[in-house]
């Protein structure tokens, strides 16, 4: 049993890395909105496979609740606020596409690299997914850094809090359910608060182009 | 007594940001009872120091939800003293002041959960909730920064809220991490992770992970510390925004992220046997943070950027004091409380500045002794006092902070932070002096408007003076029991 | 070798031969009813090649023996390489010979002569389809090599029949993801190589989008047939390799009738599965622009790193 939960997991959370990648590759805000969303119910699968494995019931309404909020909500919100504002296609990034995914996949290898004194330590099934975990984390701070639209870095930020959430249904099957809440409502309003400021940089500047938010040097 | 005092502590703001929410449209006393909320808080803040004076920690709630030792009590002070001043300074207390209902409403409402986030964050016992609240200054904080819309504000507010958030989300996978190590150690998912808690458990706890989780812990808290190379967003947030809100963030919010390093700082020096590991790093990023405040000093426009890098490199100069053992401790608490006062008051003259004479550019500022001579006097004290000159707080709690890491031994990184000091000296008063004297631009109004708003600025400089000429001992007292027992 | 061994290798180059045609029909006619066409009958192919033997060549005067002898080479590493791969046997008589790096190699030689082929006469067609199909060759070079070291530390050894056996006594590794990861690259480094939708349209004749048929357009004849079959064999031999590599059961472990038979139903069944699945590909992804080639590529070579991160981290 032991060893189908291992595998389940590094799948799983392979299935979750591949969608960063995805990001990283495809060129339109829609297909990034789409790979965000099936990252999410990835994830969520994955957390209530580690909930049945793991027995423990808390885990079924992480899952649940992060099927509507991230699965669902979310890039509801997303599609509406990229039909308002942006054009379909990402300007070419700061760093083109096949350099970055060479970079992702070196970002990765440093992640496994990163993640050896977390392996030694734990003896969960679980264990081996937990590089692709800080991997996704790594990508997601790439992408971050090198998009050019609010938007697509918005979406980075939701993948980086998709990474820390795997990182603890990996680790340590997730934390306190009250945490949880929490995390999920800062992560909610931190979203909110984010659409608000797409919404208002293409009401000031006619553009979501972080490139035209330069008057501030020094 | 400890609910009544952390409930007065926390719960007025809540209810001040309901009444705010609710009544629409904005009316004035809705403004003064923030400001009285703020008042009730410090008291409250006042009564928690004493009490922790005495030794045993405040508790309060089921399970020890809340939880006021020496350290929260001292940055719980701060924040309340800061937060009264800004709301007493705020927009929509008198008639004439120049903005519309909206604003004012925005203000109080978003501006009283921000201090209530600030509050919570310092207060609860639990780690991951304390990262819970952080996160809650984020966004509130980050609503006030574009509360007038320009472009430029926009942009900062964007900065802010993209970079704050990924480092605050690096904090929360360093606390992951911490836990992954409680949890294999102590094999039981326990329902809350308290600070006293990991402080028992973490000699049991992994080095190896807590070394990693410290970098994530300090990346993403030292984000919202205002550290280098993290610090990009600080400029922009601080000088863009309303200067009551700049007050209250490069006061205290500062203040509540390096509570939270100093926090995490202790637990895993606890399980990694030494300090040794997190003063390297602490003290590199410090060093940097120093560096890039004091030269980005020398070639400032604006008066308010001038005020946000010098909180970068008073934020360095904290941080690097925590790695100077006991003393540096105190001293760096010292200099937390000096900062938080002389920065505020600061930032809430800027404001009045900038209301008369219409620009944030130093160069649009000239004569400020003469149209407006009481402001202009607490601005040039607030100044003096930034630049560490005596007899304002700042001298002294640096003194004792370049002291203690001579005495440590920390010989080079203690005389490059005087080096660093002296140009940022030199950096602020070469900018500062000419805007206090000089003959005054034409169609600048003489006077003091608001005489009224000017009492507590004046308190607070009164405040630094006497901090400056000696150490009172209630304050001495607490402060030396966080250094000897290290928050305990 | 013994005679068993030749007669089973001389039996299977013949059934991949014969199979080779109909893989391609059926993906044609797949796509053709996707297409809500009728499309031509799955045996097309064949009628094609009887055709192509039966005609003349027409050779330009500027070519050499480098043309001459480029389908020759073509078809006949290509064969060898189907004769390497278990596709209904394992392990191989050949087995010994049977190693990943060598197999791709051996493909490559395939890619290296048709494109010398393509430039040889000097046409413009010719030397542009050649320059296109290297650059992808050359782009898909480290995701393949990737790919395969996955397989090779998942089973301890490069050899396809080691493979082979170490997945059919250990079932949970299929769905290992380093498995996942290298059947993924693999199957867009065939995408790449076959000369498939999204990389290369194998029906176009534009100049702007073909590769593959633009290196064979000076072809003609039975030489043209050779070449032809040989890309259908290859296409072939990735989709054995795809399927017995990472879902070898059914393969006949032993000479026994039954064995045989199960193993010759499974994997034309596997060939089809895939087949389909590479029409409905095809159907519904538009072509790539060929400088955006690259970026499909390096998504491969992310996939094949992420398989032997994978494989090396689980052992």
């Amino acid at each position: 049993m032991d060893d189908v939960f291992a595998q389940v997991s590094v799948l799983g959370a392979s299935g979750v890395l591949i969608f960063a990648i995805v990001v990283l590759w495809r060129h339109g805000v829609m297909a990034y909105i789409s790979a965000f969303r099936w990252q999410s119910n990835v994830l969520a699968a994955l957390t209530a496979a580690v909930a049945y494995f793991g027995h423990d019931r808390d885990l079924y309404w992480v899952a649940a609740l992060m099927v509507v909020v991230k699965g669902v909500a979310i890039p509801r919100l997303l599609t509406r606020l990229a039909r308002r504002v942006a054009t379909s296609r990402e300007a070419e990034p700061f760093v083109n596409t096949a350099t970055s995914l060479v970079l992702a996949g070196l970002l990765i290898l440093l992640a496994h690299a990163a993640a050896r004194p977390l392996l030694e330590m734990s003896s969960a099934p679980t264990r081996a997914a937990i590089p692709l975990a800080i991997g996704l984390l790594f990508v997601s701070l790439f992408v971050i850094v090198s998009r050019k639209k609010a938007i697509t870095q918005v979406i980075g930020f939701l993948m980086l809090e998709n990474a820390i959430a795997l990182l603890a249904v990996l680790a340590t099957y997730g934390v306190p359910l009250v945490v949880e809440l929490g995390v999920f409502l800062d992560a909610m309003m931190g979203f909110l608060v984010m659409q608000i400021f797409v919404y208002d940089i293409h009401d000031t500047f006619d553009t979501v182009d972080v490139d035209a938010l330069n008057r501030l040097k020094h | 007594m400890h609910l009544f005092l952390i409930a007065s502590l926390v719960g007025p703001w809540a209810l001040g940001a309901a009444l705010a929410a609710v009544v629409r449209p904005y009316r004035r006393w809705v403004g003064w009872i923030t400001v009285g909320v703020g008042a009730g808080s410090a008291a409250a803040a006042a009564g928690l120091w004493v009490l922790a004076l005495g030794g045993t920690p405040a508790e309060a709630g089921p399970s020890h939800l809340f939880r006021v030792d020496a350290l929260s009590a001292l940055v719980a002070l701060c924040v309340t003293l800061v937060s009264a001043m800004s709301m007493a300074l705020g927009p929509g207390l008198a008639a004439d002041d120049g903005n519309d209902p909206r604003t004012s409403r925005t203000f109080r409402a978003y501006g009283s959960l921000f201090a209530l986030a600030m509050l919570l964050a310092v207060t609860l016992n639990d780690v991951a909730l304390m990262w819970v609240a952080i996160e809650a200054t984020t966004i509130t904080s980050a609503l006030l920064v574009p509360l007038h819309r320009t472009r430029a504000s926009v942009e900062a507010s964007w900065k802010y809220v993209l970079i704050g958030s990924v480092g605050i989300a690096l904090a929360f996978a360093g606390t992951v991490l911490a836990y992954f190590a409680f949890v294999t150690v102590t094999a039981a998912r326990s329902h809350t992770l308290d600070w006293p808690l990991l402080t028992s458990v973490a000699p049991a706890l992994n080095p190896g992970l807590m070394r990693l989780a410290f970098v994530f812990l300090l990346v993403g808290y030292g984000t919202k510390a205002g550290l280098a190379p993290m610090h990009t967003w600080l400029p922009d947030a601080h000088s863009e925004a309303p200067a009551p809100l700049s007050a209250m963030m490069s006061g205290v919010l500062l203040a509540v992220a390096q509570y939270a390093i100093l926090r995490w700082k202790l637990v895993v020096d606890a399980s990694l046997g030494g300090a040794a590991f997190t003063d390297r790093v602490l003290l590199a990023l410090g060093l940097l943070s120093i560096l890039i405040g004091a030269l980005s000093l020398v070639r400032q426009q604006s008066y308010k950027r001038l005020l946000a890098y010098s909180s970068i490199e008073h934020s360095g100069f904290i941080c690097v004091g925590l790695t100077f053992g006991p003393a540096g401790v105190f001293a760096s608490l010292l200099h937390m409380l000096n900062h938080a006062l002389a920065k505020s008051t600061g930032f809430l003259l800027s404001g009045r500045i900038l209301a008369r004479y219409g620009t944030t550019d130093v160069a649009g500022v000239r004569g400020l002794i003469r149209t407006m001579p009481v402001t202009g006097t607490l601005f040039a004290a607030s100044m003096l006092a930034l630049m560490g000159l005596p007899p304002f707080g700042l001298f002294v709690s640096e003194f004792l902070l370049f002291r203690a890491g001579f005495l440590t031994g920390h010989v080079w990184a203690t005389s490059a932070a005087l080096v660093l000091a002296g140009i940022g000296f030199v950096a602020l008063a070469a900018h500062v002096l000419p805007m206090i004297y000089g003959a005054a631009p034409a169609g600048v109004a003489r006077g003091e408007r608001g005489r009224l708003t000017l009492v507590p600025l004046v308190v607070s400089v009164v405040a630094l003076i006497v901090l400056g000429l000696m150490v009172p001992r209630a304050i001495g007292a607490l402060l030396e029991r966080i250094a000897g027992g290290m928050a305990a | 070798m013994d005679v068993t061994g030749i007669v089973c290798e001389a039996a299977q180059a013949v059934l991949g031969l014969a199979l080779a045609p109909g893989v391609v029909g059926l993906i044609r006619r797949v796509k053709a009813r996707l297409q809500n066409r009728r499309g031509a009958p799955v045996w097309q192919p064949y009628a094609e090649l009887r055709k192509l033997f039966g005609k003349d060549m027409v050779v330009s005067p500027n070519a050499s023996w480098v043309f001459r002898a480029a389908p020759f080479v073509v078809f006949g590493s290509t064969l060898v390489v189907y004769l390497l791969v278990p596709a209904f046997i394992t392990p191989l008589p050949l087995n010994a010979a049977a190693d990943l790096f060598a197999l791709v190699y051996l493909l490559l030689l395939g890619t290296f002569a048709l494109a010398l082929g393509g430039l040889d006469p000097g046409s413009a067609f010719g030397g542009m389809g050649s320059s296109r199909e290297m650059t992808i060759a050359a782009l898909s070079e480290p995701a393949i090599a990737l790919a395969m070291l996955s397989l090779a530390l998942g089973a301890g050894s490069t050899n396809l029949g080691e493979i082979a056996a170490r997945t059919i006594a250990n079932p949970l590794a299929a769905l290992s993801a380093g498995h996942v990861f290298a059947f993924a690259a693999l199957f867009i480094v065939m995408l790449a190589e076959t000369g498939r939708l999204p990389v290369d349209n194998p029906a176009t004749h534009l100049e702007l989008t073909m590769i593959h048929e633009a290196m064979t357009l000076e072809y003609s004849g039975p030489c043209l047939a050779l070449i032809e079959w040989a890309s259908w064999l290859k296409l072939t031999v990735f989709f054995t390799l795809a399927a017995n590599l990472f879902l070898p059961w059914g393969l006949a472990t032993s000479l026994t009738p039954a064995g045989l038979a199960i193993a010759a139903v499974t994997t034309v069944a596997k060939l089809g599965v895939l087949a389909v699945a590479v029409a409905v590909i095809e159907t519904r992804i538009a072509k790539l622009r060929l400088f955006r080639v690259p970026e499909l590529l390096a998504v491969s070579f992310v996939l094949g790193l992420l398989a032997v991160t994978s494989s090396f981290s689980v052992r």
